[in-house]
């Protein structure tokens, strides 16, 4: 019995050491592209793309990997840390200004490949959004998004409310305007009263009339209030990208917020509790907990898979500056100091933004790629399947797009805007509070310039 | 306490009601049912379909029987299939975080055990000078929480080109424990003096001793080591969550991290998820069913001494 | 404990030191101790003076990463977080445990019942969390399907910040308190029974005994077991990472993890080694008082 134990243990440690020695210490196989992305739905689009690649480079594969959201970027600088960052991945604006702090991107002027990138092949100004303060290029564009409001058509027509209606909506701080009119009548308690109507309480909602998307201190109310406060003329930084003050503590800003965040006293849109992390503004849509969906051009394809719903956007609501607003944001790729083969990764960086691949995804139909004849190709696309999509497309057209802030020291920053936000949005702290975190960021801001 | 002690009552005296019985198993039946139920749960929502789960059923039974969880946790089902299933889509490989789990777990246990059991021996039965500042050294390494190594050991480890391997995740536990080296110098100490000597008069050699005659007295102290050191080996997440970043070295506790982190943006894929945590979890099951007692004995063994 | 060494009566006799053979021995487990604990401390210390981020070379920058740390809410906030955590945390489970542990030495010795209690210890912390993340979920989970069938409100256990930590420490009851229970319970079964025999002769209720003898008798091994589970307790990261990730707000952002996100989120190595000495030595202090408090060195046995 002990001899049999011994053996077993003897026989373990051997198995055990030949196994973690042979096992290689870096994940990158000669010809391997390393390729990182966070959403989900995009990677068969992307698949189709680096099959296509891979076929015209014989010797070159590409690895795609996906990670949620959060994860993605915990991921990803631990991954510059330890060494094992992936070759090329999936940039947003918000984060790279941090990254071209750490030297861990390659300029993209330095490569073959995209030195001769042209930005007047992409949608106007999203070439810019990725020239550092240096005026060298970390990325090429691959595609742009913007906001509005998902629903079932099914819902609203039973509600009374029009197309016509939200599609004209209005918005002021003060009372929301015919915004807050339509939202507050799509409301229903669990009795069946709307939230317009006498008796109704706010305190059993069985149907919200606006979905929660959290508290938006992440990427500064991107699918949660950006679309309202862009219409006071307000925007976050001084200056855009590059900005060294962030303008939090404006009373016209503070307003809004407390606007917003007071659509759950009102019970018109869930608090933080109802939903928790496991939830946003799809599950709410899709579960029926909720009538109109806030989110970006990028969920189109998922939201077009809730089950016996006739599924249309509506724009962003006028604000008082006259016009409709929404976040614009654009990703792009971008390669790594620790690609291997930086040529390569520069080719399968180029070939994404190229009109072959930027094709393929308009064909995929969830985002809308950087270049306008793929943008056209994918409007078309949705219009076959049966979806208006322009609520998304007016802001390019009509100019209404402000991008998201760049600013350096973006991980320190959302560090103190994750929390200082949903502090408020859980009531934590009044809206007041958000002045505080201004100097905090500023100040980080001036102690780092 | 008051369950328990109004219980303790009951059986202790001569037992006139037997109320105070019923409460006391009343109460160990509680505290049995919330420890079980857990269990039933994943297993429920494993062989349910997400779809079901998010119509919001709140069946006892699996809503919707199917196995494409389990499919999706083995990698076998394609993208497209388990997107509509309500999955990510992302190839995800058990097998390959099983057997990570396993060759980090016995390396682990079977270096922890054996060199410690080697410096004990020494610590406890071999004269030299010194020992006793040697041996304070390692007492002194009890007290630093692990906490402080991880961030140090996380550069040492990248400095020798040792991250994401399962060596790298190993090897700060692999060689000892302050615990295990205390824990088993106290047993080598119990082993009677005079067996080593007769031993050493017959012509043993102080190391032939070791392997022929101390360990194997030792043998009960050795195996409760090995399963708390195996159990904790197995669990871990924290320094894992460091070390590995691809499926070379991601153990099971990792690749479940990950498999969370992988949530569609329909919302989490619990039914995939509850497999996992399953397959996560049946090994050390199986290994529990088939060998409780020696564990249950293992844990107060360890308590005590 | 004894550190006494034990003389050997053969190896007088051989009068030779064991010195080669010592050597030999120890090296793979010294050299473990030396490379992944002692210079890990020492390195660790060097390094919460300095700027290091992992990328560019470190920088020297004096005690900023301490006066950092004393004006730090978030610090501040994550020490509190985690110290209402291990309260409650070690509070149920010890008293849970205790229940227990007597009821497996009075009521019934069944294998069974002590394989049954110890069964959530198998499984990882990750596990744990997630069966429970998905038990409370608010809209879906079973937890808040049966409150609302007893006509009860949902509870939003982990998203509101007034349940949050208690959950979070209740889950890990779940996870350990078979584990304690256990190492209690041998510890119960080293009082004699002598003592119980003449706490019965004496006409003592067993409530009676139970202060009377038992925890007095037990205090020893109840220190020993409360020292382990409250150093463990302080380091929780697992369970807090896999559900809440330390939100809403900042209310579940427990130290470790705080440290985490510090050095592998903002590449701040320098600050999150001083923060890791902060948590090193609170955990000393506690260590030390409660070894004062309890004795833990005495037993009342002798």
């Amino acid at each position: 019995m002990k001899s049999k134990i011994a053996t077993l243990l003897a026989l373990t440690t051997a198995g055990a050491l030949l196994t973690s020695g042979c096992a290689p210490a870096r994940t990158d196989d000669a010809g391997v592209i390393d390729y990182w992305l966070w959403d989900s739905a995009q990677q068969p689009g992307y698949q189709a793309c680096a099959d296509a690649f891979e076929a015209a480079n014989p010797g070159l594969k590409v690895k795609i990997t996906q990670f949620g959201w959060d994860d993605y970027w915990s991921k990803l600088t631990a991954g510059f840390i330890a060494d094992q960052a992936p070759d090329v991945f999936t940039n947003h604006v918000g984060k790279y200004p941090q990254f071209v702090d750490l030297q861990v991107l390659v300029p993209l002027d330095d490569l073959q490949a995209t030195q001769s990138i042209n930005d007047s092949d992409y949608a106007p100004g999203l070439a810019d959004l990725w020239k550092g303060q240096d005026g060298k290029r970390y990325g090429v564009p691959k595609d742009w998004d913007t906001v509005g409001y998902f629903y079932d058509e099914k819902v609203t027509d039973a509600a009374g409310i029009t197309r016509e209606q939200l599609l004209s909506m209005d918005w002021n701080p003060e009372d929301g305007g015919s915004f807050e009119k339509i939202i507050a009548h799509l409301t229903v308690d669990t009795a069946g009263v709307r939230g317009d109507e006498p008796g109704f309480n706010k305190n059993s909602v069985a149907v919200y009339g606006l979905a929660s998307e959290g508290a938006g201190g992440e990427n500064l109310g991107q699918t949660q209030w950006g679309a309202y406060t862009g219409t006071l003329g307000w925007s976050p930084l001084d200056k855009n990208p590059w900005g060294t003050r962030f303008n939090l503590d404006d009373p016209e800003f503070q307003k809004a917020m407390a606007w917003y965040y007071g659509l759950v006293d009102k019970g018109y849109m869930p608090s933080f509790e109802v939903f928790g992390r496991n939830s946003g503004s799809y599950q709410q849509v899709a579960q029926r907990k909720a009538v109109l969906g806030m989110n970006g051009s990028w969920m189109i394809s998922t939201f077009a898979t809730i089950p016996d719903a006739k599924l249309a956007v509506a724009p962003t609501p006028v604000g008082p500056s006259g016009q409709r607003s929404s976040p614009l944001n654009g990703l792009a790729d971008s390669v790594t100091r620790f690609a291997e083969d930086k040529e390569a990764a520069g080719k399968w960086v180029a070939y994404m933004g190229s009109h072959e691949c930027q094709m393929k995804i308009a064909e995929a139909g969830v985002v809308f790629p950087a270049r306008p004849e793929a943008t056209q190709r994918s409007v078309e696309v949705r219009r076959e399947a049966g979806l208006d999509v322009s609520p998304f497309t007016v802001h390019v057209e009509e100019g209404t797009g402000f991008t998201l802030a760049v600013t350096t020291n973006a991980a320190d920053i959302s560090a103190l805007t994750v929390p200082g936000f949903e502090a408020v949005f859980v009531g934590q702290q009044d809206v007041s509070s958000l002045t505080e975190l201004n100097s905090q960021i500023n100040r980080l801001l001036q102690l780092t310039q | 306490m008051t369950a328990a002690a109004v219980s303790a009552h009951t059986v202790g005296s001569a037992k006139p009601f037997p109320i105070g019985k019923v409460l006391a198993w009343t109460f160990m039946g509680i505290i049995m049912v919330i420890t079980i139920v857990p269990f039933y749960w994943m297993i429920r929502t494993a062989l349910s379909s997400n779809a079901a789960l998010y119509s919001g059923s709140s069946s006892l039974l699996p809503a919707n029987f199917n196995v494409g969880s389990f499919a999706r946790v083995f990698g076998i089902q394609t993208g497209e299939a388990a997107i509509a299933q309500g999955g990510s889509g992302q190839s995800i490989d058990f097998w390959r975080y099983l057997g990570n789990s396993l060759v980090v777990a016995s390396l682990v246990t079977a270096g922890q055990v054996f060199f410690s059991a080697c410096a004990a021996y020494a610590f406890s039965r071999l004269k030299w000078r010194g020992r006793d500042v040697v041996y304070s050294l390692f007492l002194g390494g009890l007290m630093v929480p692990a906490i402080f190594t991880f961030l140090p050991n996380f550069v040492l480890i990248k400095n020798l080109g040792l991250i994401d391997s399962l060596l790298g995740i190993s090897l700060p536990t692999m060689l000892m424990t302050p615990f295990a080296v205390f824990f088993l110098r106290q047993f080598f100490m119990n082993v009677p003096v005079e067996l080593e000597e007769a031993a050493l008069l017959d012509g043993s050699s102080k190391i032939g001793n070791f392997f022929r005659l101390i360990l194997p007295m030792s043998s009960a102290p050795i195996a409760t080591l090995s399963v708390l050191t195996f159990i904790a080996s197995w669990n871990d997440y924290f320094w894992p969550l460091m070390v590995s970043y691809s499926d070379n070295s991601r153990v099971l506790t990792v690749g479940l991290g990950v498999f969370k982190a992988q949530t569609p943006q329909t919302g989490p894929d619990w039914s995939g998820l509850m497999a996992a945590t399953l397959i996560a979890a049946i090994p050390m099951l199986v290994l529990f069913a088939l060998s409780a007692k020696r564990i249950v004995n293992s844990i107060g063994f360890s308590g005590i001494k | 404990m004894s550190n006494t060494p034990v003389a050997s009566g053969s190896a007088k006799k051989r009068s030779r030191s064991d010195l080669p053979l010592a050597v030999l021995m120890i090296a793979p487990a010294f050299i473990g101790l030396a490379v992944f604990l002692l210079w890990p401390t020492i390195y660790g210390i060097g390094l919460s003076f300095t700027n290091f981020n992992l990328l560019t070379p470190p920088k020297f920058v004096g005690f900023n990463n301490y006066i950092r740390m004393i004006e730090d809410p978030m610090f501040w906030n994550a020490a509190w977080v985690t110290v209402y955590y291990v309260v409650v945390n070690i509070g149920v489970q010890t008293v849970l445990a205790l229940g227990i542990a007597v009821l497996m030495h009075r009521l019934t010795q069944s294998m069974i019942v002590r394989s049954l209690i110890l069964t959530p210890y198998l499984v990882s912390n990750v596990v744990a969390a997630l069966v429970f993340f998905w038990i409370l979920d608010n809209q879906l989970g079973i937890g808040n399907h049966i409150l609302v069938s007893m006509g009860l409100e949902r509870i939003p256990f982990l998203s509101q910040d007034a349940t949050v930590i208690p959950t979070i420490a209740l889950i890990n009851v779940w996870r350990h308190v078979g584990y304690t229970a256990l190492l209690i319970f041998a510890g119960l079964q080293t009082i004699p029974e002598s003592a119980y025999e003449a706490a019965k002769v004496d006409g003592a209720s067993e409530w009676q005994t139970f202060w009377r003898i038992t925890v007095p008798l037990l205090r020893p091994i109840l220190a020993l077991v409360l020292i382990r589970t409250i150093i463990g307790s302080f380091q929780v990261f697992d369970t807090v990472a896999v559900t809440t990730a330390g939100g809403p707000v900042n209310s579940s952002r427990v130290l470790q993890l705080y440290i985490y996100n510090m050095a592998f989120g903002r590449f701040q190595f320098g600050y999150a080694s001083a923060l890791s000495v902060g948590l090193m030595v609170i955990l000393v202090v506690i260590t030390f008082l409660q070894y004062r408090l309890t004795r833990a060195g005495d037993t009342d046995l002798n």
